[in-house]
């Protein structure tokens, strides 16, 4: 799973029937120095399934790959699935000596 | 498995109904000598594991659907292992 | 899942069985440009991935790569990694709208 920030929404005018009542979230994957505030992501950004209801300028948990799919009951192409909303982010990378 | 240093938690009130309990690390994955490789990823840590304490996870999604007790899960990462040495 | 823009098509008649009949598009991704989140900035690399919801040249799609590609209608079999599953209407980022048909 990857933290990644939402940064928009994507509408579908035509996609794949079990994709009916989706919602796409365009997320900005968070990078070590992102997340610690030094630094912009630099990472493409992705297009990510949700039914938590993530809005703009959330903080995303999301999963890619195969595990994106499992949460459907109908059998959907989905490779990247919001799992968690993050409400806090405690980040402490060691200080460097 | 991945070599993993331990760099934080998340907390998340909204999330997927099989994560539901669980303690959420950030995992930077590194090097035996601690050199960092590429972002930080989240995962679940049912040992306990302490901040800057060098983990071992595993990207096995059936272990991840074991703990979880739910064949649906969408969370693939989880520790296995704290390291001693 | 990502963005991108059909650039044409691809025939094969030498191929694997399993990829008989399936129409074969050429995708160049899409990203948000980082240092300005009002544009989309074509990827270096281009795609061929199936088309399962019969899009056109120069149409901005989604697709979905890795294995959950296999989970498209009829593609169970198929050694496809790459599967276009829907076309765009409109891409909003940070409020403003950055793509929509038509314009």
């Amino acid at each position: 799973m990857k933290l990644g920030k939402v940064i928009g929404k994507v509408t579908l005018s035509r996609q794949v029937d079990s994709f009916t009542g989706g919602r796409w979230l365009v997320v900005q994957p968070l990078n070590r120095e992102a997340l610690a505030g030094k630094g912009q992501p630099t990472e493409p950004s992705l297009v990510c399934y949700d039914n938590l209801g993530a809005g703009v300028g959330n903080i995303i948990g999301y999963v890619e790959g195969r595990e994106a799919a499992q949460p459907f009951e109908q059998e959907s192409p989905i490779d990247a699935y919001n799992a968690l909303i993050v409400d806090t982010i405690n980040y402490m990378p060691p200080k460097k000596s | 498995m991945m070599l993993c240093r331990v760099d934080g938690n998340v907390t998340a009130t909204v999330k997927h109904k099989s994560a539901h309990g669980w303690r959420f690390v950030i995992c930077q994955p590194i090097t035996a000598d601690g050199v960092e490789i590429g972002s930080p990823t989240i995962a679940i840590d049912p040992l306990g594991s302490g901040l800057h304490s060098r983990v071992m996870v595993t990207t096995d999604g059936k272990h991840a659907t074991e703990l979880l007790n739910c064949r649906k899960t969408p969370i693939r990462n989880s520790v296995i292992g704290i390291i001693d040495t | 899942m990502f963005l991108a823009k059909v650039e044409g098509s691809v025939v094969a008649t030498k191929k694997d069985p399993k990829m008989l009949g399936r129409k074969l598009l050429i995708l160049r991704p899409m990203l948000v440009d980082d240092k300005d989140h009002t544009k989309l900035k074509a990827g270096v690399n281009t795609i061929v991935a199936v088309d399962s919801v019969g899009a056109g040249e120069d149409e901005m799609v989604m697709f979905c790569q890795g294995s959950s590609a296999r989970l498209a209608n009829g593609l169970k079999d198929a050694p496809v990694d790459a599967v276009v599953v829907g076309i765009v209407d409109a891409v909003d980022v940070g409020g403003k709208i950055i793509f929509k048909t038509g314009k």
